[in-house]
């Protein structure tokens, strides 16, 4: 019953009771091939790291200072954390969707940045004038949050391209959810991506919900790897909850799609602990027996577990570096707060040149 | 009888009223089933006309946009929603080149009765950015074939999306997203109203203020500000923007002499452009000065709050362009 309540998002829905597991569409979690310790240390310290900044991110919304869209990637962190810490940031790009804050921290880029954006400072990653979908860091590779279901696809098979022409060994991540599935672009991109041969690997985070509507409502096929097999691409599901299976996987990709110079698609299988963006609170379309399954099984959880079960860490020390990180944010915050609003002539700036 | 009702319930009556008149009434879009819709227009019908009536599309835009097309042709009357407007872009293969042009290029052998509708603009909420609070209103006043209509009141809400839905012709009905939320008075008994005319909706004599959706509150706040001032402004609510209805505008400008042109929109090209141009033709001889306009500030919608309020347009930029024709 150990669900180390404070890295819960869900105020008052944290599941208490063992219930039944839900069962994953996956394999069964591959023999872990163990990470060392150094490496475990720092994904929790990584894990723990956006967790949090999306509790403080979504407090400072309530609290006023953060407007219109915030899409929290609470649950979800064990895909980041495997497939960005695979990268090599030097020559790798990423190319998000909205639900970015997590992916911005793993690449590198400073929460109080991604916080003077969310409150709409002039020294935010966008100027303040993006907000939480529309963030883009060049120096950290990071190619952008997106507000439009699947508009990244393209642009990171443009990526991928690119790459392959400046022959820089590079390749580009693109991360979307599964409702992206949906669009004409992803099927579009995945063929152009195969005949060209273009090194973009195609992360589908199948979080199960694609706003309101589950995976078996949207799609005419429940595994998602089945709807990207007709492209002559390799394809794989990988357990999203898991930092080992996502750790190993992306090594293991990443290396193919460099050497090879091909696209690959990726379903890693998690779930989003909150609703679709702040404003969705009823989530009457979950249970809350499904809800507490996936909690069960938390990224955080697991990776917690193993490492009081192997006397790597106690569990006072993993509240201490968790008092620790949150201290680090709150500090953050409330260096972002200081930043000023643009001034006004900025909004004709950037336009064009 | 009068009800109080916001611009979103009042949408929602006219689907509801035309659904049980017509069983050929059928809803497509994203979430607009169980979820009751994000801006929540389908409230309620999913349970009560079920799941052949109000159908959950996928995020597949172009497609189900198609699919409305397709229905309509035989015989159907779909009512597409588009989220938010912005997502029609990705549509816009069909809408232009099927939705809008199937009577003609068919020789009026067939039509497309469906209705595409959805928020357009920086609202309800702030913060809506870039890629959700456009006004794009011109795209489709641009494309012959094709109604374009915007109500600015929840009453003209209700009458107005129950002729649309009873159209022939295929209809796009834009909703002000900055009054989804916005309270007043709808009828909640049977009535439709025209889908092409401009409607007086404030009178007065000293200057007349143009507006269209949204924008028309912008006009009425500005006439009621004005009048503290001593200057007495007529509002015209164009209602239309294909066709575009200028007899109530040009009738105004006969006695005030003077217009005010305001519209969430970019002013380039932008509707403002062609409610102007058609002044010029139609009604320079009336002009006392030159036709000013207030419009939607030239760049992507800002997410911080100063940025995004600068962008927009305000009462405040009504009221003293008014004054400025009346020097
Ligand atoms: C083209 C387009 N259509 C609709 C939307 C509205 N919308 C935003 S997110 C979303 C659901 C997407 O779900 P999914 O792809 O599964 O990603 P998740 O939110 O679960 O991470 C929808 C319908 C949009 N932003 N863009
Ligand atoms: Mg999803």
């Amino acid at each position: 019953m150990m669900v180390s309540s404070g890295w819960m998002c869900e105020d008052g829905k944290v599941p208490m009771s063992a219930r039944p597991q839900q069962k994953l569409a996956s394999p069964p979690a591959l023999e872990r091939r163990p990470l060392d310790t150094n490496t475990l240390k720092n994904y929790l310290r990584q894990m723990v790291m956006v967790r949090e900044f999306e509790r403080l991110g979504e407090r400072e919304f309530k609290n006023g200072l953060i407007r219109g869209y915030y899409h929290s990637y609470a649950g979800q962190e064990a895909v980041g954390v495997g497939f960005l810490n695979a990268l090599d940031l030097n020559r790798d790009y990423v190319v998000d969707h909205y639900r970015d804050h997590g992916h911005m921290l793993l690449c590198g880029m400073d929460p109080k940045r991604i916080f003077a954006e969310l409150f709409g400072r002039s020294d935010g990653v966008s100027k303040g004038k993006g907000g939480s979908m529309h963030m883009y860091s060049p120096e950290n590779h990071f190619l952008g949050g997106d507000g439009i279901v699947g508009g990244g696809i393209s642009v990171a098979t443009g990526v991928g391209l690119a790459l392959k022409q400046q022959r820089k060994q590079g390749l580009c991540v693109c991360f979307f959810g599964d409702g992206a599935l949906d669009t004409g672009t992803f099927h579009e991109s995945l063929n152009m991506a195969s005949l060209w041969g273009v090194p973009t690997v195609y992360i589908c985070i199948n979080n199960k919900y694609s706003m309101g509507t589950s995976v078996e409502r949207h799609s005419s096929l429940p595994r998602l790897v089945d709807r990207a097999q007709g492209y002559g691409i390799s394809t794989e599901q990988v357990d999203g909850q898991d930092v080992w299976a996502t750790t190993e996987a992306a090594e293991r990709i990443f290396r193919k799609v460099r050497n090879e110079q091909v696209p690959y698609f990726v379903e890693a299988l998690t779930y989003r602990y909150q609703g679709h963006g702040i404003h969705d609170k009823a989530l009457n379309y979950r249970t809350l027996e499904e809800e507490t399954a996936w909690h069960e099984r938390d990224p955080l959880k697991l990776l917690t577990d193993y490492l009081v079960e192997e006397k790597i860490a106690s569990r006072d020390q993993i509240e201490a570096l968790r008092a620790e990180v949150v201290g680090e944010l709150e500090a953050k915050v409330e260096a972002a707060k200081l930043g000023s609003e643009p001034q006004p002539e900025e909004l004709f700036q950037d336009v064009t040149l | 009888m009068i009800v109080k009702k916001a611009m979103h319930e009042a949408l929602n009556m006219a689907l509801r009223e035309e659904m049980a008149r017509d069983e050929r009434v059928v809803l497509l879009g994203e979430e607009i089933g169980p979820y009751n819709g994000v801006h929540y227009v389908t409230r309620g019908l999913y349970a009560e006309f079920g799941k052949d009536r109000v159908i959950d599309t996928p995020i597949s835009e172009e497609s189900f946009v198609g699919v409305g097309v397709g229905m309509a042709i035989l015989g159907q009357r779909p009512v597409v929603e588009m989220m938010r407007m912005d997502f029609s872009l990705r549509a816009m293969d069909q809408i232009y080149n099927h939705m809008a042009k199937i009577r003609y290029m068919s020789g009026g052998r067939l039509s497309v009765p469906m209705v595409l509708r959805g928020p357009e603009g920086p609202g309800p909420n702030p913060g809506l950015t870039a890629q959700h609070g456009q006004q794009l209103s011109v795209l489709f006043a641009h494309c012959p074939g094709l109604r374009v209509v915007t109500p600015s009141n929840q009453y003209d809400a209700k009458g107005m999306l129950k002729a649309a839905i009873r159209s022939d012709d295929p209809v796009v009905f834009l909703e002000p997203g900055p009054l989804n939320n916005k309270q007043g008075d709808v009828d909640d008994g049977e009535y439709v109203l025209p889908l092409d005319q401009a409607e007086i909706k404030h009178s007065g004599n000293d200057v007349t203020l143009i507006g269209y959706g949204a924008s028309v509150a912008l006009c009425l706040q500005a006439a009621r500000d004005l009048e503290r001032d001593g200057l007495s402004a007529e509002v015209v609510d164009m209602r239309s923007l294909r066709p575009l209805d200028m007899g109530p505008a040009l009738a105004s400008l006969k006695k005030t002499n003077r217009a005010v042109v305001v519209d969430y929109a970019w002013q380039s090209y932008g509707p403002s452009a062609e409610i102007v141009s058609r002044i010029m033709s139609e009604g320079f001889w009336d002009l006392e000065v030159p036709v000013a306009r207030v419009c939607g500030k030239e760049t992507p919608l800002p997410y911080a709050a100063n940025l995004e309020e600068l962008s927009k347009p305000t009462v405040e930029e009504v009221v003293e362009a008014a004054k400025k024709l009346k020097l």
